[in-house]
Parts: C-alpha cells; structure tokens; sequence
C-alpha cells in the first residue's frame, strides 16, 4: 500500500479533545478535504478511520473590530499587509479503529486521505466483499481528493436475512430516488451471489411513465460508463422485464403508458375477477372503517357462495352457482327480494343484517363499476405468474392509471399473494424485491390504519425472514410511518428540503451534514447501512434503462386505439402473425361485449391457434338466405285416416 | 308481426301397451292428435310465421305413419296459411347419428317449409322484414358453433333453437337427462332479439324476456312425472303452444287438450301398515280420484314399505289396476335405502331392473350427487327402455 502524504494533523485540546468516536484535524489552506470526505489517522500500531462531519476556519484576528481598523474602514482596500496566521479545522467522527479493543481516543497523528483498501476497511466492507462467498452489492463511489473507491452494501442486511429493506427520501426531482433503485435493481442483479439463490423483483408503478421502459438502453456518457467500469457492473437495460397493466374502460386498450405496439410482446392485461377481489374485500371496507359484520358476510361470501352450488330454497329452487360479479348482483338481489317479502321483521338474513349486507354489496359493486378495467365480469383472471417467478426478472405491476382504491387491492393482493408463495416456497425464486414509491401514500404517518399499511408494516416486519424486501421510496420520510422506513435496514437519502431537514428524524445528522444534504447534487447520496458506522456519501451513475422522457418520444403511447385494432393487438402478443385485417374482418358488426368475452377466453385457454380459436368463440356467421317467393302448396284429397285419433 | 312457437311434438313415440282401434300404440295417437289441435288452433289464428323449434319426431326413423300423419299436418298448415313462413328445425330425438341416414325433416321442404337440420340457416324473409336464425341440435354440438347473436337489418330478429339453457333444469336432473346440447343464457345474447323460441325443455317457460320454451304438445319425456313436478311448481296445468306478439310483448299460451290425463297420486307413506292396511289406503287413493284411473296414465308413490309388506300385497288388485289405466305405475319404495318397482317385481330378485338398482345404489359416487336422485334416474330409464323398445 502506498502511504499517501498526510494532508492534515489531529489537534485535541482541552476544549476539543479526541474522544474515541469524534476527533479533529487540521489542514492546509488548500486542501481535498471536504464534508463526508473518508480519512485516515495512524500513529504507534493503531489505525483509525474517520468521515468528516463539520469543518471551521478562523485567523488570529482577535475581534471583528481588528479586522475593521486593519483596512481603514474600506472594504475595498488590498488584503492585510501582514497575512495573518489562519486555520481549516475539521471535525470527523470516526469509524472505525484497529485495533478495535481496548477502545481509546483518536491518537494525535498525520491524517491522510483514504485510499480504495482504506475505504473497505473503514466501512467494515472487508467482511463481506473480496473473499469466498462474498456478498458485497455495489451501489456508487465513494469520491474525494481524485479519488474514487467502490462502496458495497452487503445483501445479507439489503435483501435478508440479517436485516433487509432500503427506503430512499428527498425532493423530486432531484434527488434521483426513482433512478437510484433503478441503479441498484441493476446492480443486484448483476453481483447476487449465486450462494444467494435467486431474486426477482416486482415494481409497481404509481407515476405515468416512471417505470415503463426498464427494457430499453439508456444514452449514457463516457464518465457514466467509466464509473459502471469501476463498479464492475454493465451498462445494460434489464433483459426479463414482464409488464401488467389493467385495461382502459374499453376493455381491451390497456391503461398504461407503454402502450406503443413495439413494446406490446412483455406487455399484458392485469384482470381479477370475482374470486381474486373477494380474497382481498377487507382492503375495500376498512377505508370506511366497516365493522366485524361485514367481514363476517364477507367469510361467508367467499366460503360458502362464490365458486360453488349454494342452495337456499328460501331464496330461489335452482341453487346459486356465483362466478362473476353478475352472479353474485343476482344473489344480492334474490335476498333482498325475500327480505322485502318478509315484510316486518325482516332485517336479517341468515344472522346477517341487510344494512350489514347492502354496504358489502355497494362496496363490491363499486370496485367492478369504478375499475372496469381491473375487474371483469365474466369470472376470467389475467394475472401475475405466481409460481412461476424466474431469476433476475422484473415485474413491472402498473397501476398509475387506477383509482386509490384499486391500486390499494392490488397492492395487497399482489403482496399477499408473494408472501404465500414465498412461505411456501414455490413462487419459482427465494428473494423478492417489492418497489414501492410514493411510500407515504402507502403507509402515511398520519391517517387511517388501512389494510394497505398494515400490509407493508407486517412485510418491513416479517418480510426478511422469507426472502420478500420493501424497496420504498418518498419525499418526505416524516410522512411515513415511523415503523415502516425505521425497519429499513439500508436509507438513502438524496437531495432533501431544509424544512425536512428540520425535523425530528435528522437530529442526529451535524449542521454541516444537513447543508451538504440540502444542495446534493443529482446522482449523489447519503447511505445508512448496518457496516457503516456513519452515513457515507456516494456518487452513482444514471440507471443503464431508457428515461421516461425518452421513452415517450420514442414509444408515443398509442392513444385511442380503435376498437378492432386494439383487439388485433392484443391477439398479436399470442400470435404475432394475426393480421389486423383478419381480426377486422371477424370483428366487423359483432357486440364489443361478445369480443371482449372471446379475447377473455382466448388469453385464458392459450390455445395453439389463438385465430382460429378466438374465431369459434365469436362463432361463425350465418349467410341469410333471402325467401321472396314460395314454393306452391300441393293439395292433398284424401283425409287424415284414423292415425291421430 | 305474430309468431305461432310449437316445439317437442314427438310424433311417432311409442309408450306403454295399449293401441288404439286402428291398431296404432295409443301414445302415439296421443301425441298426433295433441299436434293435430295444434295445427288447427294455429291456422285459426292466422300468425304471421310459424316456428316448430324441434323434435318433430321422436325418433331418426319415424313410422311411415307418423311421417304422412307429418306431412299431411304441414300441408294444411302451408295452404292455410299460405303468407306465412314455416320454421322447422330438428331436436336431439329427430337429428341423424350419421349423415348418411339422411334427415326426414327435409321432405317438407317440398311443401315450402323452410328447414335447418343439420347446420344453423339463416331465412330471411323481407316481405315481413323478419329474419330467422333456425339452429338445430346438430349446429350446437357439432364443430364450430354459429354466432347466436342478431344479423342484417331486418327490424324482426328471431332464433329458434333446440337446446337446453345451462342452468334451467334442477341439480337432481341434470342436462343429461334430456341429451340436449347445452347453451347459457350468455350464449344467447338475450339483447337484440325480438323473440326466441326454444325447444327441448316440455314444461312451457320463460327463460328471460322474449325467451321461452313453448313445452311440448303431450307428456313425452323421459321423465313425465319430474315435468308433472315442475308444472305443478309453475301452477301449470297441461300442455300449449305460444303464440308471440312481437309488437306488443304480449305471450298468448294456447293450451293442447290431451288425450288423457297424467295423475300423479297423493304418496302413501306405509310406515306402521301391514299389508292388508296398505291395500286399502291404496285403493282408497285410487277410489279418490274423479272419474276413477280409466285410461289414464297415474302412478302412486308408496314410502316406507318393507320388503315382506310389497310381497303380501294384493297383486291380483294391482293387476286390475293396471289394466284398468292405460299406465298404472306402483312405485314402492323401501325404508332407508331407496327401492323403486313397478308392479310384479316384488319377491323375483335378480331381474335386470333389479341388478341395475342394486349396482347404482352401491357404486362410489362424486359427493355432489344425489344418491336417490341418481338412482331413481338409473331405474327410469331402465322402466322406459323395457317398455319402449322402439323409442330413441
Ligand atoms: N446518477 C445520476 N446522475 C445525474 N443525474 C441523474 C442521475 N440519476 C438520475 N438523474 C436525473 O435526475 C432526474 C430526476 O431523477 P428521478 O426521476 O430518479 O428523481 P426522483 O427523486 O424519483 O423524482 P420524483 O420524486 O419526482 O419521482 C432525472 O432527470 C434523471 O435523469
Ligand atoms: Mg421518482
């Protein structure tokens, strides 16, 4: 190792002494030393590593008064005739030392700036990087003075088991959340240990086209690639990205921003019917803070009715058989017909109040009605491949376009469904990354306890023990709730607001700290992770996927589709040899409804000639015969005989 | 625009021993006749079309008979009415096994009815601005299925179907009991049709609005006493055509008087009964009903009777009665295990009926059905088989 020329001394006087967590140093006037800047102090066998935290410089003038009569009163006179005695002092908190026991203050020794060895050292990534088995993520540079050394996070305490979860904050715009977690998606999929297993990851996308275009290179500078280089990754867009996006109102143009027909192969309709809303109800009730009654209906709905015979000849003498949203209006509606018939006395059903069953009614009404798109009717699901999960894929679950509500169903739904999979292990991988942005929607510190929050606390909670990790993202991190970004094992912060700043959450951060934080620059951010002993600044290059701006011009969403094209297109992601003139052709004076139920069958029963198919559920045509004249009626004499009688 | 809908007459079905004078079997006149007072009520009420949604006959081959008996009827009905287009399209009875046994549906076209028997046809007919989809069994279960949907401009947009709509019959007797092709309601597309008139089911019925089943002309299914049943749920009493008025909506039931009454009896519940007890209360149902069984076709349903009572009971009185009837079905059945005979099996064991019972009473079964009601299924057909040898 080449020892680089000290740049500084400690210095600790009665009133600034050397603890063995804090010290301070001076330097030369001149000097790379900068706040979050790693250094290096080493006297008698013992190495301590430090990050800057604060920094003063002051002269020998004994007041500001000095100063004044030194220049004559005018400030535009040349500086001191005498240059004055002046110093750069500089407060670290330290690291790390080595030897670590017996624990003593910081020796008073040359200070020297932290080489590439000294930086894995100082942030303990020694203990899991460089070795058999190592578990080291890169996830930026760390940059000062020229130089530039990789930092890790070690996967055991991002993705589990030791700890798991990153929540990144600050303004937007700015502070490159978004492309941050794109960055370190990225990196994780390039450097997850094999030892490790395998790691998929779902995203959601909450904002327009944010997410829309993981599948396509980025333009990225020379610097950018140089520092990819250094990180040992690869520039390149992720190779496995499926996207689901529910449908428009019209129920075949899909309600996403990758709606360009080039990127339609990895693109697919999100369905639920009856059934997947049922399983996940509670998410649509405890917005209104509906009681154990309606759950209790609720059971009985999903346990007794939906999906099988239900009988009840009080009701009707066929037995109920609910399937879709349709169905189960039918069922509504008979009770409700036998409880009016009841007359007086008539408020229950079955130990059910018909209040109790009316509001479960008007909540599963809504949800079909309010999100035609997501929710079907005729009882067929177009969904996430559970169990079917594979290695270094991403998920991309698009759900900006729907109401609160049904982003909130999805969510849970989605979650829920990764967490059996994942208890069970058959989800087809062992770790799931869940991207979440706009986390303080999700999960607000303030508000309602929704099911959704709920969810998300559990999985900051418990996710780590199977494999399922919370990547969440927001503005401001004191608008979620306490538990959910402090379970976090890793946070990031990026360019933060001052307000913000102030608040309680970042008093431990030093005034200089919190004034680097507020005019970070883009690409770069603070890390909190376990090996750390204090936030480290690093630098990042921009994700290697296409920006959504560009996205846009080159993919224009292909808005307003006709009805028949947009059926084509759909048809051509089984079969890509579907011609649109076929499709308009069979399409041609047909009900949408009978079409939509044909294309529903179709993506259902992925027949091996989807054409063909798609055509017989539509069914064939029937020529008319025009019948302008008739055919004379010969008359018969004789009589009927005694056949008939 | 006015629509006469006829379905399931069944000509030429064979059942039970009685014939008639002229030497036909007595049911088969029955159900002539009943076809016959349709055809009359029809011309007199002069519809604009005419729809027979099938099951003319009850079998692929029909007696010469019952075929001249058929073409006499439509002959009458063209000349009659001689403005008015004939729909006629073939049932599962009247459908061909192959097409080489060719369909005897097709002869009627030589009185200018329009026929679909095998695949779906279209008829347009623009003097009355109507066209009418005519889909026969065939058409449902054979290959791709035509679009059951409204087509052209025509302001009157009909179907005529022979089917079974999913969902219709009772659990306990399922679609197969009929044989029909299956339809759902969805597959019907209820919007955009003036009317559809069905055919397959026998008890008349509305299946949505301007949706029905007309019923047949005579009791002529397999399970005459379950289309009893579900009459009697209907508050129907025997058998009718529709008349359709598309403009108003209106349904007009015209009833068919039949040939003869079909009597279910009050059950007897023999628990407690000694035989002689039980000869008594079964002749009093008997005695009780107006005009006595004379010709008529009843069965009695006795619950609760141990094997030595049925053995002890009168057998030359059960005779009589049958003879009397022109079908008397003594339905006997045991405690716990469901047991049910015709007259004159009681104490012969190891008779085919008898076999088939005590399989089917005894084979592993899926838990959704129900033992009794399959049973009873399995000994029907069995009863009707044995009795019928030429039906289909
Ligand atoms: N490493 C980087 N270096 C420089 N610029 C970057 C880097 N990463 C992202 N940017 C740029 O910063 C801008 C904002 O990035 P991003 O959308 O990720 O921010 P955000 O924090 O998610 O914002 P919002 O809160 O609005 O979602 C983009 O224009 C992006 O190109
Ligand atoms: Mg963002």
């Amino acid at each position: 190792m080449i020892a680089l020329r000290p740049i500084g001394r400690v210095v600790a006087t009665e009133l600034k002494p050397s603890t063995p967590h804090q010290f301070y140093f001076w330097t030369a006037r001149d000097t790379p030393v900068g706040i979050g800047a790693i250094v290096r102090v080493e006297e008698a066998g013992r190495v301590v590593f430090g990050v800057v935290t604060d920094a003063v410089a002051y002269s020998d003038m004994m007041t500001p008064m000095h100063a004044v009569l030194g220049a004559d009163g005018d400030p535009g006179a040349m500086d001191d005739p005498t240059r004055r005695a002046e110093i750069r002092l500089f407060s670290a908190s330290v690291l790390r030392q080595m030897p670590e026991e017996p624990l003593q203050p910081v020796p008073i020794g040359p200070v020297r700036l932290a080489s590439d060895d000294d930086v894995r050292l100082a942030l303990r990534m020694d203990a899991y990087t460089g070795r058999d088995r190592a578990t080291g993520i890169p996830v930026g540079v760390y940059a000062a003075g020229g130089l530039e050394s990789p930092v890790y996070l070690d996967c055991d305490f991002l993705l589990g088991p030791e700890a798991a979860h990153l929540n990144i904050t600050g303004v937007s715009g700015l502070a490159t959340k978004t492309s941050a977690v794109e960055f370190l998606l990225t990196s994780i999929f390039q450097t997850f240990p094999v030892h490790k297993g395998s790691v998929a990851a779902v995203c959601f996308n909450v904002k327009g086209p944010d997410l829309c275009f993981l599948d396509q290179p980025a333009v990225l500078s020379d610097e950018e690639r140089r520092l990819y280089a250094r990180l040992g990754l690869t520039p390149t867009p992720f190779t496995d990205v499926h996207y689901y996006a529910p449908f428009k109102s019209d129920g075949v143009n899909l309600n996403t921003l990758r709606s360009h027909e080039a990127l339609a192969a990895n693109t697919r309709p999100l369905v639920w019917g009856l059934r997947e809303v049922l399983d996940y109800a509670e998410v649509l009730l405890n917005r209104d803070d509906v009681d154990a009654k309606a759950d209790a209906f609720i059971d009985f709905l999903g346990e007794r009715v939906v999906g099988r015979d239900y009988r009840d000849d009080t009701l009707r003498t066929k037995p109920f058989n609910v399937q879709t949203f349709a169905d189960l209006e039918e069922f509504f509606r008979a009770i409700f017909d036998f409880v009016e018939a009841m007359g007086k006395g008539g408020e229950v059903w079955r130990t059910h109040h018909v209040a109790t069953i009316r509001k479960v009614r008007n909540r599963l009404s809504n949800i079909s009605t309010r999100s035609k798109g997501l929710v079907t009717d005729d009882g067929t699901a177009s969904d996430l491949p559970w169990g079917g999960f594979a290695d270094r894929n991403v998920y991309v679950v698009d759900v900006a376009g729907l109401d609160p509500l049904a982003q909130d169903l999805v969510f849970a739904r989605a979650v829920s469904r990764l967490r059996e999979h994942l208890e069970r292990r058959d989800l087809g991988v062992d770790h799931v990354v869940v991207f979440v942005d706009e986390l303080n929607k999700y999960a607000s510190a303030d508000g309602s306890d929704t099911y959704v929050r709920k969810m998300l606390l559990d999985l900051s909670e418990r996710g780590r023990y199977l494999g399922l990790v919370l990547f969440s993202a927001q503005q401001f991190r004191s608008q979620v709730h306490r538990r959910v970004v402090g379970n976090a094992g890793t946070a990031i912060y990026g360019r933060m607001d001052m307000d913000e700043l102030a608040t309680p959450g970042y008093a431990t951060l030093s005034p200089a700290t919190k004034i680097k934080l507020a005019t970070l620059p883009k690409g770069e951010l603070m890390i909190r992770h376990p090996h750390f002993t204090q936030p480290i600044f690093v630098k990042f290059p921009r994700p290697p996927v296409m920006t959504s701006r560009e996205g846009l011009d080159r993919f224009p969403p292909a808005t307003g589709l006709s009805f028949p094209d947009a059926v084509a297109r759909q048809l051509r992601t089984f079969d890509r040899h579907i011609s649109t003139d076929g499709v308009h052709a069979l399409v041609e004076g047909r009900a949408e409804p009978d079409v939509l139920r044909a294309l529903a069958a179709t993506r259902r029963e992925r027949p091996a000639d989807p054409f063909a198919f798609f055509s017989a559920c539509l069914g064939r045509r029937v020529t008319p015969e025009a019948l302008t004249t008739r055919r004379p009626v010969p008359s018969i004499r004789h009589a009927d005989g005694d056949y008939g009688s | 625009m006015r629509l006469a809908h006829i379905a399931d007459p069944h000509l030429g079905i064979r059942q039970y021993h009685r014939q008639t004078s002229a030497g036909v079997n007595q049911r088969e006149a029955d159900v002539a006749a009943a076809f016959r007072t349709a055809v009359d009520d029809v011309i007199g009420q002069r519809p604009d079309a005419v729809l027979i949604a099938g099951d003319l006959f009850h079998s692929v081959r029909p007696t010469n008979a019952a075929i001249v008996f058929a073409f006499r009827q439509f002959q009458r009905l063209r000349e009659a009415l001689p403005g008015a287009p004939v729909v006629l399209i073939a049932g599962n009875h009247d459908t061909p096994r192959s097409t080489e046994t060719g369909c005897i549906l097709r002869l009627f076209e030589e009185l200018g009815v329009d026929v679909a028997a095998e695949a779906a046809r279209r008829f347009v007919y623009p003097a009355l601005d109507l066209s009418v989809l005519a889909v026969p069994h065939q058409a449902l279960v054979g290959g791709e299925r035509p679009a059951l949907r409204p087509q052209g401009p025509e302001r009157h947009q009909v179907m005529v179907l022979h089917g079974e709509v999913e969902g219709l019959l009772p659990a306990d007797r399922s679609g197969e009991e009929y044989g029909g092709a299956v339809v759902t309601l969805r597959d019907l597309g209820g919007e955009g049709w003036s009317y559809v008139a069905l055919g397959h089911y026998h008890v008349q019925h509305e299946v949505a609005p301007r949706i029905w089943y007309a019923g047949a002309l005579e009791y002529a299914s397999s399970n005459l006493w379950g289309e009893l049943v579900d009459e009697r749920r209907k508050g129907q009493a025997g058998k009718a055509w529709l008349l359709a008025d598309l403009a108003t909506g209106r349904m007009e039931r015209r009833p068919v008087r039949q040939g003869r009454p079909v009597v279910d009896l009050e059950p007897v519940v023999a628990e407690g009964l000694n035989a002689a007890a039980l000869n008594g209360r079964i002749a009093e149902r008997i005695g009780r009903l107006p005009g006595g069984i004379a010709d008529k076709i009843v069965r009695l349903c006795v619950r609760e009777v141990p094997r030595h009572v049925s053995r002890e009971l009168d057998h030359a009185a059960i005779r009589r009665y049958k003879a009397e009837a022109l079908h008397f079905h003594l339905d006997l059945r045991r405690p716990e295990i469901t047991r049910e005979t015709g007259v004159g099996t009681p104490g012969r064991r190891q008779t085919l009926p008898d076999l088939v019972r005590h399989f089917l009473a005894h084979r592993p079964l899926p838990a959704e059905l129900d033992r009794d009601a399959f049973v009873r299924l399995g000994t029907d057909l069995i009863d009707a088989v044995e009795r019928d040898p030429a039906g289909g």
